[in-house]
């Protein structure tokens, strides 16, 4: 189940190389966002047909965003935006920091000691099937607060799969490098330093970007049922009281953050798997 | 070095040893079985803390209904009508939802991938709107659709959607080129390379999609019928959890993880008969 | 040269997977003296990869016993650890693609704290320079080029001063024209730094012109079928390839491994058709 790093698009190779094929691909990249906008533009500002006519107009939406008076108290002029920017935000690197720590840990230990494999596994196979946002009552009734509980559920996310992408990595490493590594005469840690961490980094990278959208995602949820602050509160707030253009800010915000940190993502892995060279990331 | 060598070769029984039948045997058994005996023991432990944390204090852990009470709880709820209706509303959306995004995602992924503009056109677009979490789109989903049901089909829909059409694009783009030249020089038009090459060499990304996608429909499905709906076992899962019934909390949570299990094994099962010259795993 | 004799006495290994016995080696006997080199021919499943990696410690035996200068190193009680006085070049190489090439050829001695990290790439530098590989010191292996790798590989066996060298089929994935212009580098280090080598080959040709000895196994299970002492003088050069002398070994060799190879496909035809 090996995700493509980046993905080729149709002939990506030599379009990537050609300048002008870059800018013919350039141009039709604008050509698909501009469709986009005009569409919502003419389906819902200018004809409003049929359902469309309910939703946020684009240009009302733009007005809003870009107010520093804005009608529902919410631009990217107010101070209330970057409240719930920073809660968000803060939660999702936090508890992302925490589960991609526990996770790799964990993950390495268990692919590679038996005794911790055989005590993990039964937990892990037990809990894993169940979709993260059920843990949502649950979480909360452990957790001793609602901020508590929505950090934990953002935690477990991304814990589970860092934990499970980590072991399938260690297990991807080829048996042959250990053997090399036995016999150039490496101590234990030695082969955890050299060959376990570096060898399972492109599985936990793949997982760490899956991770992170899953933060996000499972953020949202709740926030959505339990937050008192952050975006995904807002979103819900604003279709509550039908401020349906603060809603528009709040979710392309969102889409901006999962953009941004995944892009991080990405970067870093490139930089830690520079080893990988032409023949794999290079793309990337 | 030499001290190594033996330590190596402890494990094996020493005729001295197998004067003990009994704790020999069942050393052996351990030795072999050591996944199993291992893991059953922690099991075994998790429960035993689970059920009496209470007692003992244990924090968190003492805030959850013990074992007993769950499973006094679950033969409750599998008795009533309430539960079954539940998981029926869930599966039928599933099923809606899912099959949508198959539908739908996999011949815009095979078209995105076997054509540039296409490609070059629809994918900036993807970008944006994929990393907006699909948990975001359910109030403009609720104020799109007509009706509730329609708007949970359409947050499952779009939860597998983005995963069905990135793993279509990937596998139909990375076909090695020597198939296709293989398939023309044997005399193939167009609608036979579609056919016989792109359709089964990008088939096994096709169902890691599905088998990815199906995973995110019950996430997604539980989070619409947690927050938007009033059928289904989120909305049962949520509705325990208002009314303070924390046993049967954990029973809804037991029975979505065993549906989502249950599912994923059914798509591999599909996946497999989809691509049998695929070796098994 | 007192290093690096190697011996194999009535060795047998037998493969357990689900209850179904299969005998990989039986009652191999044979004498590899320091310093030379030892081509070992055969089928592919004869167990000739089985029997090296029994000498570099990641196989037990069933039965029989190796030893390395005297020294017992695997009997069907015990064998010794891996380390790097057998230092094995894989089939398809094992170079740790994520260190730099300088970082693969050193870790050896610096780890095992023979020598300093200055020492070993010192050391390092004059064995790449002297394998035509100046300046890639600081290249990742994924930047190399498949010969250049296993260049890398052999350095990085050599420079840990191993008592025997270990090589399974360390040029297969190679063209031919790569394949023999690495034969004569490996020859070239030898004469350099003499050492025993075990060297396993599907390439009769291969296995004559760098063996002081070609041993040719019989298809599974595994046996002695025949031990030739190649007779030509090292230091030898291609132009050997066409030599009479060459060309009567290798025809006489050719028809026993023959045997062997028809052997082995019939046993393979009629497993797969099972």
């Amino acid at each position: 189940m090996a995700a493509p790093t980046s993905l080729p698009g149709p002939g990506s190779g030599p379009a990537g190389a050609r300048p002008a094929a870059r800018w013919i691909a350039f141009f039709q990249a604008m050509l698909g966002i501009s469709i986009f906008f005009l569409s919502w533009f003419l389906l819902v500002d200018v004809f409003a047909v049929w359902r469309f006519a309910q939703l946020p107009k684009l240009s009302v939406s733009l007005r809003e965003m870009f107010s520093p008076d804005p009608t529902f108290g919410v631009s990217v002029f107010t101070k209330e935006y970057y409240d719930h920017l920073q809660a968000s935000a803060g939660r999702v690197v936090f508890a992302f920091l925490i589960a991609v720590s526990a996770g790799v840990v964990i993950g390495i230990l268990s692919g590679w000691n038996r005794w911790f494999r055989a005590v993990c596994q039964p937990l892990l196979e037990l809990a894993r099937p169940i979709p993260v946002l059920a843990w949502i009552p649950l979480v909360i009734l452990v957790m001793p607060s609602r901020e508590s509980a929505v950090i934990a559920l953002t935690f477990l996310a991304a814990f589970f799969i860092t934990i499970l992408n980590t072991m399938l990595g260690v297990r991807s490493i080829d048996e042959v490098y250990f053997r090399a590594a036995q016999s150039l005469g490496f101590s234990r840690w030695a082969i955890l330093r050299h060959v376990v961490i570096p060898g399972a980094l492109p599985f936990i990278f793949v997982g760490l970007q899956i991770a992170m959208a899953a933060c996000w995602f499972s953020l949202v949820a709740s926030e959505i049922v339990s937050g008192t602050a952050g975006l995904g509160y807002k979103v819900w707030e604003a279709y509550y009281y039908v401020q349906f253009e603060t809603m528009v800010i709040m979710i392309l915000t969102l889409g901006i953050c999962g953009y941004i940190s995944s892009a991080i993502i990405r970067r870093l892995g490139a930089y830690l798997m520079r080893w990988r060279g032409k023949t794999l990331g290079g793309v990337a | 070095m030499k001290s190594l060598a033996t330590a190596a070769s402890a494990p094996s029984a020493t005729p001295a040893e197998r004067g003990v039948p009994l704790s020999a045997g069942i050393r052996k058994y351990v030795h072999r079985h050591f996944d199993l005996v291992v893991g059953a023991a922690t099991l075994i432990a998790f429960f035993l803390a689970w059920q009496f944390a209470r007692p003992l204090g244990i924090p968190g852990l003492s805030a959850v209904e013990p074992p007993t009470k769950v499973v006094a709880a679950s033969w409750d709820l599998l008795s009533s009508a309430t539960f079954w209706t539940a998981c029926y509303k869930s599966v039928l959306r599933i099923l809606a939802g899912f099959a949508l995004a198959q539908i739908i995602g996999v011949p815009i992924g095979l078209m995105m991938a076997t054509n540039r503009m296409a490609f070059h056109t629809i994918f900036p677009v993807t970008e944006i709107l994929r990393p907006i979490p699909p948990v975001a789109w359910i109030p403009v989903a609720i104020i799109f659709w007509p009706t509730r049901e329609m708007s949970t089909v359409f947050i499952v829909f779009l939860g597998a959607f983005w995963i069905v059409l990135l793993n279509t694009i990937g596998g139909a783009s990375t076909i090695d080129e020597s198939y296709r030249r293989a398939a023309l020089s044997l005399g193939s038009n167009r609608w036979h390379l579609f056919r016989y090459i792109v359709l089964p060499a990008t088939m096994p990304s096709i169902v890691t999609g599905m088998v990815v996608g199906m995973g995110i429909s019950w996430e997604m499905v539980v989070a619409a019928e947690m927050i938007a709906s009033d059928t289904g076992l989120g909305y049962l899962l949520w509705q325990s959890f208002e009314i303070n019934a924390g046993a049967q909390v954990i029973v809804c949570m037991l029975a979505i993880g065993i549906a989502g299990f249950v599912s994923s094994a059914l798509i591999g099962r599909v996946g497999r008969l989809l691509t049998p010259w695929q070796g098994r795993r | 040269m007192s290093r690096g004799a190697l011996s194999f006495r009535a060795v047998r290994k037998v493969y357990d997977p689900e209850g179904k016995a299969v005998l990989a080696l039986d009652g191999v006997d044979l004498d590899i003296a320091p310093g030379e080199f030892c081509a070992i021919v055969g089928p592919s499943g004869c167990g000739k990869t089985t029997l090296l990696n029994a000498v570099a410690g990641f196989e037990t035996l069933t039965a029989g016993a190796i030893q390395l200068d005297g020294r017992t190193i695997a009997t069907p009680d015990a064998s010794a650890a891996p380390g790097e006085d057998r230092i094995v070049v894989f089939q398809n190489g094992a170079l740790f693609p994520w260190r730099s090439v300088m970082w693969n050829i050193t870790c050896g001695p610096v780890m095992q704290g023979r020598m300093s990290e200055r020492e070993a790439r010192e050391h390092g530098l004059k064995l790449l320079a002297r394998v035509g590989l100046k300046g890639c010191e600081d290249k990742y292996p994924n930047d190399l080029s498949g010969g250049q790798k296993r260049r890398v590989e052999i350095v990085r066996a050599l420079i840990n001063d191993p008592a025997v060298l270990l090589l399974d089929e360390p040029f297969r994935a190679l063209d031919a024209l790569t394949k023999s212009v690495m034969q004569e580098y490996l020859l070239e280090l030898l004469v350099q730094f003499p050492k025993t080598v075990f060297f396993i080959t599907h390439d009769l040709e291969e296995a004559l012109f760098l063996g002081d000895k070609v041993v040719v196994f019989t298809s599974r299970p595994g046996r002695i079928k025949e031990v030739v002492s190649v007779d030509i003088p090292k230091p030898r050069s291609h132009e050997v390839l066409t030599s009479p002398r060459f060309l009567e070994l290798k025809a006489a060799l050719s028809a026993v491994v023959h045997t062997e190879a028809m052997r082995a496909f019939e046993a393979g035809e009629k497993e797969m058709a099972r």
